[in-house]
């Protein structure tokens, strides 16, 4: 059962996996970045750029706590190749707030205490962002259906169903919409 | 405005949204390695030998450990320590770590595990109840003495507890009702899984890691790395969650720690979620046999509960889950002749711990069928039956359980109102109805996991001429509120805002123990510690103030920020004004205060498990829709009335209720932890393990019922596990309501729902011939 | 890196036409489609698949474009995710049925990221495959994976992985046609014709063909019912599929058929119903699928249960167009 401590060493003649330099524009900002083929998104945008908001629920997109905008649209981070957001927009939760004004989402979320021990919390938010960026006015039903992405152990989702009619109430000024279901 | 009972925002909520809390997984430090464990595919076998040439010879590993690298053993129970950070000469289940490799990246590390090769030895596996209670199968573990052996078994613990005369007590009864129920192993699924990051240098050790116990890992960790406690230290960042699955130290934690100091380098290791179900520590899976007699006029007479439990390779919690399986029976319902028995088994598979209501649930899913078949057999009311039992405030249970405030009746009474009990019971249109369950749960065991007469909880509070107040606590919050509950009863104790605080916690080295996350202990035992300490420096500013002011202390008011005579407008002075005096009196401000819970419940030998100072009650009513073709159950809403004592913060209650029920939920519905082949894990990933998403979730309307109790901080008990216990139960006996089927066994799958149908139909066919 | 489960090394190719991406399949021996990833992705996170090259079809010009086609058929866009498809004016009009289908496919998410074209070509799923690399390898892997043994049936020879794309019943009635594309020129198949009865070579169609495009013919004069049937109301693979079509001609329906599937490798076209469905014979017709499908046990919840199932799906499907 011998073992002893060894100097990690990349040999020059391992096959290197195929590298790319990728292009995003991430929460406003341009980036240029080298990355493997087979990183995901999530991992570029953790580890390469520090913005560690959206998190690792299970890494093979069961659970949809590595939610992030591309291009307006909702992809779950851990299964998009972070080739795949070569040239475009890309919007974490740490962009959702606007110069440090908390998106309607979010203060609704505060209010209600939509998050207790938080880890779902930045899928939730970007996926709500989305869906209220497309359809401020969107119905009770339609709200149930984008939270079916995203899964909560911890609030049993009554209050962040809650926090989503606060924000669509607010994002229609002020009404209390009857959505349907 | 008082503090205490506010609804709202808490204060750490808004980094959570805006995504800057930091978790364990996004810390980095410099040259930081990362950590993958090999597993074990083998049940039960013995290691022959291990081959680390080829991991430790590629390139990116910084080193490889085996078992032997940290033998002691442990066991966050003193009476059970059977575990190691890594298997050592025998692997007990499948998923078992044997080593662990740090390299340069996550990759490179697994890829390196896997290159570890192993020799094993297969041994006959036990995988049931039956298996570990056979005395001719294999011994999970072998007693080190070797005289032992001939009286050893697979049993880790075995309890047998009789109150009363039970014997009498079923004569006495006008109907007895025996039946087996069966209760389902689950997990708890925190989003977050498992996480650690060690940094070692200068002979000194700092684990971050994502624990519910960072007291008791700061000790075992100390204890199985050969280090002085003073030189270890343990910070809970951030945590996902943990409802009990964090309250065991992980291999992960050990293994970062030693091969940081084997390494030089910090080590981070984290569990992919299929590791996290071999990690595990969730609900005993428990077969369970109950005999209650009551009286035509409802009365409870006697009750003898036999219960078996799957406890997986290890003891973890197992032993007190032994005791939590009977020494509850009597709350909320007045029980004077009942005897328990139940057996803790070791069965080669993941281990098991304590879930959200640790051992309380299964018994409670068990006791509170049986009372409604009671209740139909004698025809009245569930609701009534469990009325004219329950227990009354300021009493003693039967086995010395102190009864202190009560409130049960009133849960039951909105509980009811706030469903339509009354008109809807039995008179539903078919297959929908109405089912009912109430419970009680400790706040806090009374007896900490080792000896000692020390405090359980103690919070320092240091307060400046800037303003501040700085509440420091070892207490773990994972998402329960705790940091909240801290502020909240220090601001309202000094008439200052939650905002006005700063809450630093679970950091070893600078903040006053606490026991931790566990047994719903934490507002009860910190928020005391609190008050207490809060109570201190208001005394010390009420002082000052009035010197200042030229008036009585008592005729002095803390609140809105202000310090000020209640009769004289003019006399008033700033919070920060008064904190300024207060220094200038008494130096440099810096109160502590901590709680240990009263001597009670020492009536009988060895009731160390079930004494705790305050119970908090629960009632439930769920309503349902049964598809009689399919099986599929649908619930309409559940409402819960649950007696917290005094909610500090009603959203966060109210949240902690919805949570506890949408957890009872997926156990009733939804969740098994369950094998292929009797040993290999079925279902370890999160689409296969269904946990209920938002279209499985029912309404959930949470009632708060308040019974101010005398000893609870500011009247305070508890209301994260209690909501839980009545949930299941509730849910079953509004299936029978609906369709008049009994599921003795969860969770209600469409396939059981509908063959439990399918019996009936057959049944009722032969009746009416 | 902090990855918490990585992806094997691969060389990813982006080819912006047809033309070159037949061609990047035809020179690498080992390379692998990837459009949206949704489930190629977890399946190599997990160890399945470990192509040292991916192709990807993201930026193949006009691949996620939705026509019309003369004659009032629709050609769909391989790239076009669920989302765009259920979304689209024409489907919601012509294929309302489309419209159910594709939306009970996993979450909304989802269905934004992933494709018509990965659907129609989804690997079949069972409890015993769909695991991870360790996992599989505690049991020696599986007849469909690195393994010889099928652990669903150990006695036989054959692979019962279950077939588990919700739009394929549906585009089935709708006798949608597959253009396959390679190096060697372009075909159309059937979809009733492009599967297979083994879980492990489910699909008809060499290695470097390209799926360009669905082609549907204008909507029939008839009325086509989906059905779904999952553990939870989201992110769940089926338990069970079931499409029906009821045509209508003179007097009312004059025959019909039914498509069962996720219970085995391909999705079944019940025989026989005709005739039933156009006497309005629901019941009979349920029972005549439940005689002629045999689920087995791939997914966590009973095979049994699932078979009883077939009954109730199928009436139900039928109640709902009658």
């Amino acid at each position: 059962m011998g073992q002893h401590k060894v100097q990690g060493r990349h040999s020059k003649t391992d096959p290197m996996p195929s590298e790319l330099i990728l292009s995003l524009n991430v929460n406003g900002d341009a980036r240029r970045v080298l990355a493997d083929a087979n990183r995901s998104l999530l991992d570029l945008l953790r580890d390469d750029l520090g913005l560690t908001g959206s998190k690792h629920g299970c890494d093979v997109g069961d659970c949809g706590a590595c939610t992030v905008l591309v291009d307006g649209e909702p992809r779950l981070s851990c299964i998009t190749l972070a080739a795949d957001a070569d040239g475009c927009a890309v919007t974490t939760i740490e962009g959702i707030a606007d110069a440090g004004r908390p998106h309607p989402v979010q203060t609704a979320f505060d209010d209600q205490v939509a998050a207790q021990c938080g880890y779902c919390t930045p899928g939730f938010v970007v996926a709500l962002k989305q869906l209220f960026d497309e359809n401020p006015a969107a119905s009770d039903g339609e709200i149930r259906d984008v939270l079916g992405s995203n899964i909560c152990r911890c609030t049993g989702y009554t209050k962040i169903l809650a926090a989503a009619f606060q924000a669509r109430d607010q994002l229609n000024g002020g009404d209390t919409s009857q959505g349907d279901e | 405005m008082p503090v205490v009972g506010k609804p709202g925002a808490k204060i750490d909520g808004l980094e959570k949204i805006t995504g800057s809390a930091k978790f364990t997984d996004d810390f980095t430090l410099p040259g930081m390695l990362h950590g993958a464990f090999l597993r074990s595919p083998h049940a039960h076998a013995t290691i022959l030998s291990i081959d680390t040439s080829a991991a430790e010879a590629t390139p990116g590993v910084h080193a490889v450990m085996l078992g032997v690298d940290l033998p002691k053993k442990y066991g966050v129970i003193p009476v059970a320590q059977d575990e190691t950070a890594l298997a050592i000469e025998k692997v007990r289940y499948v998923g078992e770590p044997i080593a662990c490799v740090a390299a340069i990246d996550r990759a490179t590390a697994l890829t390196a595990a896997r290159k570890i090769v192993v020799e094993y030895e297969q041994l006959e596996p036990i995988l049931s109840i039956e298996d570990a209670l056979d005395k001719s199968k294999p011994l999970i573990h072998e007693p080190s003495n070797p005289l032992r052996r001939k009286r050893a078994s697979n049993c880790l613990r075995r309890v047998f507890q009789r109150y009363g005369d039970s014997k009498a007590g079923f004569e006495d009864a006008d109907i007895v009702l025996e039946e087996d129920y069966d209760y389902p192993g689950s997990t708890h699924v925190p989003l977050e899984t498992q996480t650690a990051l060690a940094h070692y240098e200068g002979g000194k050790l700092t684990l971050w890691s994502s624990t519910q116990i960072p007291h008791y890992l700061h000790r075992i960790l100390s204890k199985v790395l050969g280090m002085r406690t003073q030189d270890v230290r343990v910070i809970k960042p951030h945590v996902g969650a943990g409802y009990g699955g964090k309250s065991d130290p992980f291999c992960n934690e050990f293994c970062s720690a030693k091969l940081a100091q084997m390494t030089g380098r910090p080590v981070k290791i984290i569990m992919d979620r299929e590791e996290v179900f071999y990690a595990h520590r969730g609900r005993h899976r428990t077969k369970m046999r109950l005999k209650m007699g009551i009286k035509r006029d409802g009365t409870i007479t006697a009750c003898d509960f036999k219960a078996w439990a799957e406890g997986g390779a290890y003891a973890s919690y197992g032993v007190v889950t032994a005791y939590y399986f009977g020494v509850f029976l009597p709350l909320p319902y007045k029980l004077d002749h009942w005897q328990f028995e139940s057996m803790r088994l070791y069965t080669n598979h993941p281990p098991c711990g304590p879930k959200r209501g640790h051992g309380a649930i299964q018994p409670r899913f068990a006791l509170e069928m049986h009372l409604d078949k009671l209740a139909r057999a004698i025809d009245m009311d569930p609701a009534e039956l469990r009325r004219m039992n329950a227990v009354e405030p300021n009493t003693e249970t039967s086995n010395g359980l102190r009864i202190t405030s009560v409130a049960l009746e009133e849960c039951l009474d909105k509980v009811m109102e706030a469903s339509g009990w009354k008109e809807k019971l039995g008179k539903l249109p078919p297959n929908r109805g109405i089912g009912l369950a109430a419970s009680a749960y400790m706040c806090g065991a009374l007896h900490p996991i080792y000896q000692t007469e020390m405090p359980h909880s103690a919070v320092q509070i240091l307060a400046d001429r800037s303003g501040r107040v700085a509440i420091y606590a070892g207490t773990a919050d994972i998402g329960q509120g705790s940091n909240n509950m801290l502020a909240a009863f220090v601001a309202d104790r000094l008439g200052i805002e939650t905002t006005d605080c700063i809450v630093m916690e679970a950091d070893t080295a600078f903040t006053p123990v606490d026991l931790g996350s566990y047994s719903s202990r934490v507002t009860f035992f910190a928020g005391n510690a609190a008050v207490n300490g809060a109570e201190k420096l208001r005394e010390m500013i009420i002082a000052a103030a009035a010197a200042k002011l030229d008036c009585s202390p008592a005729s002095l008011e803390l609140d809105g920020g202000e310090v000020f005579h209640t009769k004289d407008a003019e006399k008033r002075l700033t919070f920060p004004q008064a904190l300024v005096l207060a220094e200038e009196k008494f130096g440099t401000l810096s109160v502590v205060g901590h709680y240990k819970p009263p001597k009670i419940g020492n009536r009988f030998k060895r009731q160390s498990v079930g004494p705790s100072p305050a119970y908090s009650f629960t009632a439930q009513v769920a309503e349902v829709e049964v598809d009689p073709e399919t099986g599929f159950v649908t619930i309409e809403r559940i409402w819960c009335a649950h007696d917290c004592g005094k909610a500090i913060n009603p959203t966060i209650v109210e949240g902690q209720i919805e949570g506890s029920v949408y957890m009872g939920v997926g156990e009733a519905m939804l969740e098994e932890h369950v094998f292929q082949k009797g040993a290999l894990h079925r279902n370890p990933s999160l689409l296969e393990y269904k946990i209920p998403t938002v279209h499985d979730t029912p309404d959930i309307v949470s009632i708060i019922v308040e019974s101010n109790d005398k000893e609870g901080p500011m009247g305070a008990k508890e209301a994260g596990e209690g909501p839980q216990l009545a949930t299941v139960p509730a849910i079953a006996n509004a299936i029978h309501d609906a369709c008049g089927v009994w599921l003795n066994e969860a969770p209600f799958t469409p396939d059981k729902v509908l063959k439990a149908l399918e019996r009936k139909a057959r049944a009722d066919r032969k009746a009416a011939k | 890196m902090s990855s918490m489960l990585p992806l094997p090394s691969f060389d990813l190719k982006r080819p912006e036409s047809v033309d070159a991406a037949t061609r990047a399949m035809a020179d690498n021996e080992h390379a692998r489609l990837i459009a949206g990833g949704t489930d190629l992705l977890p399946s190599m996170k997990y160890g399945i698949f470990n192509d040292p090259v991916l192709v990807s079809t993201r930026r193949i010009a006009g691949f996620a474009d939705i026509t019309e086609t003369d004659g009032g058929g629709l050609r769909i866009g391989a790239g076009a995710t669920l989302r765009n498809v259920r979304r689209h004016p024409l489907v919601a009009e012509r294929y309302p049925a489309l419209v159910d289908a594709c939306a009970t496919i996993a979450t909304p998410t989802i269905q934004a990221m992933g494709t018509i074209g990965g659907n129609v070509m989804l690997d079949t799923r069972c409890i015993w495959y769909n695991q991870s690399t360790f996992w599989r390898g505690a049991l020696s892997g599986c007849l469909k994976c690195e393994g010889t043994l099928c652990h669903v049936a150990p006695k036989g020879t054959g692979c019962y992985a279950a077939h588990s794309a919700d739009s394929v019943p549906v585009l089935t009635l709708l006798d949608a046609r597959a253009e396959l594309v390679s190096v060697r020129g372009a075909r159309q198949v059937p979809l009733s014709e492009l599967y297979d009865v083994d879980g492990r070579t489910w699909i008809m169609k060499e290695r470097d063909e390209l799926l360009t495009a669905i082609l549907l013919p204008p909507a029939p004069d008839a009325r086509i019912h989906h059905r779904k049937l999952r553990a939870r109301g989201a992110i769940d693979y089926p338990l069970l599929l079931t499409a029906v079509r009821l045509d209508r001609g003179e007097g009312g329906v004059t025959g019909g058929r039914v498509i069962v599937s996720a219970v085995g490798p391909k999705p079944i076209e019940v025989e026989g119903v005709s005739e039933l469905l156009a006497a309005g014979e629901r019941e009979r017709a349920a029972e005549v699928a439940y005689k002629q499908i045999f689920p087995l046990a791939t997914h966590t919840w009973s095979s049994t249960w699932r078979k009883k199932m077939i009954r109730v799906e199928v009436r139900r499907a039928l109640e709902a167009i009658s």
